[in-house]
């Protein structure tokens, strides 16, 4: 520490040092450049003054520097005490630490034997361990193998359990069955009795009607018989009064055949008269249809005179409306020759104007093109007039200006003759002369050219004329030839015209109404277009297969078949439901139900007992029955033995007795039941053998029981007999 | 995307066109209750706010549908795109919404730009949207369970694709047309109308 203050110090003295060095050094280049004028010196002195500042700059420094390096060296030496006394510290900590650290050393080494040892017993015990675990393992396999013996022991006694109630229910099920089977045995052995019984009665029953069968076809045979032999008798009857109602009319037609007889010869005779009498009513008829016809001709036939009479009348008539002296047809044809003759007389006339007419066109025609050509010559004519008037002029004019010319040259030439005297002016004046006379021939030239010109210009102006007159006369006689076949012309082209205009409307009325078929059809085409109608040839209808449409559409079958299934489940278990309540019936003293029924038992419970009520109620009624026929049966046996009649009832309050001893099987009596209550004994074959005691025990006796006893006795006397 | 360049190339219109389609169809399914207004969430395009469904195997099906028009658009050969509205218990056709496309087949070979600015087929589309929304207030109501087609009218010599089939134009019988607004991008018009089934008390 005290180095590196020295060092600061040091360093600072240095650069202190080389400091002052330095204003020591640029003072002597200042020294060396004297000799270069008064700016020199000046920098000189300004250098020198300068070097002076910065000298006492520098010396104010130092003393401060001095000062500070006093200070510092104080202070250096105040750290380098403290230092000292810090340093010396530090060494007492120094040893301390020293000793502290000899005694962890110790300690440490100490704890070094000791963690040796204690790794010893560490590993002594990991081995203790392990062998500890590997027993445990062995143990816990044994545990596991132990676990898994119970458990399959376990499951065995549970599976066994489980067979062992199969078993118990399996026996429960048969008992039932076995209880079921008995008590329909003894059921059907029950039936079987009942049936046996119904078998014998049956079997009887069968007899009984066997007989009653035959019996009764014999009497059907025997009434076939009857009923046949009384039609016979029916119809013999018929015949017989038809026979009778015949004969008693035989009188009668025998007057009815003599009448006749005489209307025949009457007949006979006006069949002659009758012949007669047609040929005349033919006659006749023929003539009335001939004079019907006339009837119609004659009506005809008026109608025709008094048409005619009306014609005569017109005819007769006419003389008075023409004026003529007519009153027989002979004046009129006279009348028709006259006029005819007039008539050709007046086409005569007329032809020859024709011809007249004609001619006098051609000379008009003729006349006209002399008068043109005259009327051109006139022209011509008046032409030349003029021009030889206008000659005439121009001559005139002409001589008088000779004339004047020639006045004026006289007077010239006399004055050049008054003036010949004076010579000088001669040449000059004859030069002048000569000058103007050649002016004057050229004036007269120019002026005999311009009437050439002239005469020229009024020839061609008349030639002109004349063209154009002869043109415009030309046109008059076209115009006119025009004008007279124009009218024949005309129709034609206005027949032309009419077809033409008529074609025009025609077509024009086709187009507009084709136009209005077009904007029909446009507006059809435009409406099946706005439907969503499209042309197959050009155009194709596209859609995405997996369409919501379509996949709705999916999903609804689906749901519909869904519900079918459903239904059908649903159906089935109702059938079975029904079913099982029929099962149930006959299992239901038992208790043991099948699972799909066992929703439905409550209900089914009340229809179980209901049917039990019905079906024992049903057996007592069927039981009663058996019991009523057997006692039934059982008197009407004893009944037969003891009186010795069997009693039949045939129809309603109807009895028929037979008796024991009867020798017949048909011999029977018929006793009927009356509204009073009174037994009345109804005829029979057997009834009528026994005439005598039905007289004597119900007529007179008035005993049914007696009569019953005294045929009894007597039947059985003749049985015993023979 | 187009609303940076000036013109409208053909592809360019072919997704305007298919843009407006599928939010036009949703919005139709929307109004006319095909499906639960719950199954619909609002976004905003075109300046106003249209509703477009959250189902996904509609949604599946809408941008299958919507992409392979698109194509078709782009080769110019698709001329109608019908949605149908079909009752599910009758199997009878209620409402036909039918967009006519008329493609200008001059721009396949020119491929120069046309000038028309995306603003205006915006306003027109969204004019055209906003005629749909109203229409709702003179069809008759749809009380019955219905399900809804797609049918694309093509040109006859065009391949079918794979998941697509030919199918009946489903013209309803006895009906009532009317006449709705159309736009165009210079390249593709599109006019638009709707038919429905003629109700018997009206």
């Amino acid at each position: 520490m005290d180095l590196e203050d020295d060092t600061t110090i040091l360093t600072t003295l240095k650069s202190f040092n080389t400091f002052i060095s330095r204003p020591e050094r640029p003072q002597l280049p200042s020294e060396r450049s004297t000799g270069s004028g008064i700016l020199q010196s000046q920098f000189k002195r300004n250098m020198e003054l300068l070097e002076a500042a910065e000298r006492v700059h520098s010396q104010n420094r130092f003393l401060q520097l001095d000062q500070e390096k006093k200070q510092m060296e104080l202070s250096h030496k105040r750290a380098r005490i403290e230092l000292e006394k810090a340093a010396f510290d530090s060494a007492r900590d120094f040893e301390h630490e020293l000793d502290r650290n000899q005694e962890l050393l110790a300690r440490v080494k100490k704890l070094e034997g000791r963690e040796i040892e204690v790794n010893k017993n560490l590993s002594d015990q990991v081995e203790e361990n392990q062998v500890l675990r590997r027993n445990l393992e062995t143990a816990n396999k044994k545990l596991e193998e132990r676990d898994s013996k119970l458990n399959t022991a376990n499951t065995t006694i549970i599976s066994l359990k489980d067979e062992l109630r199969e078993l118990r229910q399996k026996i429960q099920n048969q008992d039932l069955l076995f209880s079921t089977q008995n008590l329909e045995k003894q059921e059907l052995q029950e039936q079987l009795d009942l049936q046996r019984r119904k078998y014998h009665e049956i079997s009887q029953l069968c007899h009984t009607l066997q007989a009653a069968q035959s019996s009764c076809s014999d009497h059907m045979i025997k009434i076939k018989e009857l009923e046949r032999r009384l039609i016979l008798h029916e119809q013999d009857m018929s015949i017989v009064k038809t026979v009778k109602s015949e004969v008693a009319k035989v009188s009668d037609l025998e007057k009815e055949m003599k009448r006749l007889r005489e209307e025949n010869y009457f007949l006979r005779e006006s069949r002659e008269n009758c012949s007669l009498l047609k040929e005349e009513a033919e006659g006749l008829r023929k003539k009335l249809e001939r004079m019907e016809k006339t009837k119609e001709e004659l009506v005809g036939v008026e109608l025709e005179k008094q048409r005619l009479a009306e014609k005569l009348q017109a005819w007769e008539n006419l003389g008075q409306s023409t004026g003529l002296n007519i009153r027989k047809p002979e004046d009129l044809s006279r009348e028709v020759i006259q006029i005819q003759q007039r008539e050709i007389a007046l086409k005569e006339q007329n032809y020859t104007l024709n011809s007249r007419v004609r001619s006098v066109e051609r000379l008009q025609s003729e006349l006209r093109a002399e008068l043109t050509q005259q009327s051109i010559k006139t022209m011509e004519e008046q032409k030349k007039r003029e021009t030889q008037d206008s000659l005439v002029r121009r001559l005139q004019k002409r001589v008088l200006l000779l004339t004047k010319e020639r006045d004026g040259m006289r007077s010239i030439l006399e004055s050049y003759d008054s003036e010949l005297a004076s010579t000088e002016y001669s040449p000059q004046l004859n030069k002048r002369l000569k000058e103007v006379e050649e002016v004057l021939q050229r004036t007269q030239s120019h002026n005999t050219e311009m009437e050439a010109q002239l005469t020229k210009a009024e020839q061609d102006v008349g030639a002109l004329r004349l063209k154009l007159q002869t043109v415009e006369l030309e046109l008059d006689s076209l115009k006119k030839q025009q004008a007279s076949s124009a009218e024949s012309s005309s129709s034609v082209s206005k027949e032309e015209d009419y077809t033409l205009r008529k074609k025009i409307e025609d077509l024009e009325a086709e187009r507009q109404r084709l136009e209005e078929q077009n904007n029909i059809l446009e507006m059809r085409l435009e409406r099946n277009n706005m439907q969503g109608d499209y042309d197959p040839v050009k155009t194709r209808v596209l859609h995405f297969k997996m369409n919501p449409t379509s996949v709705a559409k999916q999903q609804q079958q689906q749901e519909v078949e869904t519900l079918r299934e459903e239904v059908t489940t649903l159906r089935e278990l109702v059938r079975s439901l029904q079913e099982g309540g029929a099962m149930l019936h006959a299992q239901d003293s038992s208790g043991i139900y099948t699972p799909n029924i066992s929703l439905s038992l409550p209900p089914s419970k009340e229809v179980q007992d209901l049917r039990k009520q019905m079906e024992s109620s049903e057996l007592r009624n069927q039981r009663l029955k058996e019991v009523f026929q057997k006692k039934i049966q059982e008197f009407r046996t004893v009944c037969y033995v003891l009186t010795g009649y069997q009693i039949d009832i045939t129809t309603e309050n109807q009895y028929r007795l037979t008796s024991v001893y009867a020798e017949h099987m048909d011999d029977s009596l018929l006793f009927k039941k009356g509204s009073s209550g009174s037994m009345q004994l109804m005829e029979t074959e057997f009834s009528k053998t026994l005439g005598e005691m039905v007289d004597l025990h119900l007529h007179h006796q008035k005993s049914i029981p007696a009569f019953l006893s005294a045929v009894t006795l007597d039947l059985f006397s003749r049985q015993t007999t023979i | 995307m187009t609303s940076t360049l000036k013109g409208i190339t053909l592809k360019g219109s072919a997704e305007l066109v298919a843009e407006f389609f599928s939010f036009g169809i949703n919005s139709i399914l929307y109004q006319r209750g095909i499906y639960p207004p719950e199954t619909f969430s609002r976004v905003t395009h075109y300046d106003m706010s249209l509703q477009v469904t959250t189902e996904p195997k509609l949604n599946n099906y809408l941008t299958n549908v919507v992409s392979q028009l698109k194509e078709w658009l782009f080769e110019c050969s698709v001329q109608k795109l019908v949605l149908v509205i079909t009752c599910l218990e009758t199997n009878e056709v209620l409402e036909r919404w039918q967009f006519d496309i008329e493609c200008d087949k001059s721009a396949k070979e020119s491929s120069a730009p046309r000038e028309k600015s995306i603003k205006t087929i915006q306003d027109e589309i969204r004019s055209v949207i906003r005629q749909i929304t109203a229409t709702v207030t003179f069809l008759p109501l749809l009380e019955t369970q219905c399900s809804f087609d797609l049918l694309v009218y093509t040109d006859k010599d065009l391949v079918v694709p794979e998941k697509w089939e030919e199918s009946g134009p489903q013209i309803i019988d006895q009906s009532e047309e009317v006449r709705l607004r159309s736009f165009t991008t210079s390249i593709h018009k599109v006019s638009s109308m709707v038919a429905y089934k003629r109700t018997d008390s009206a």
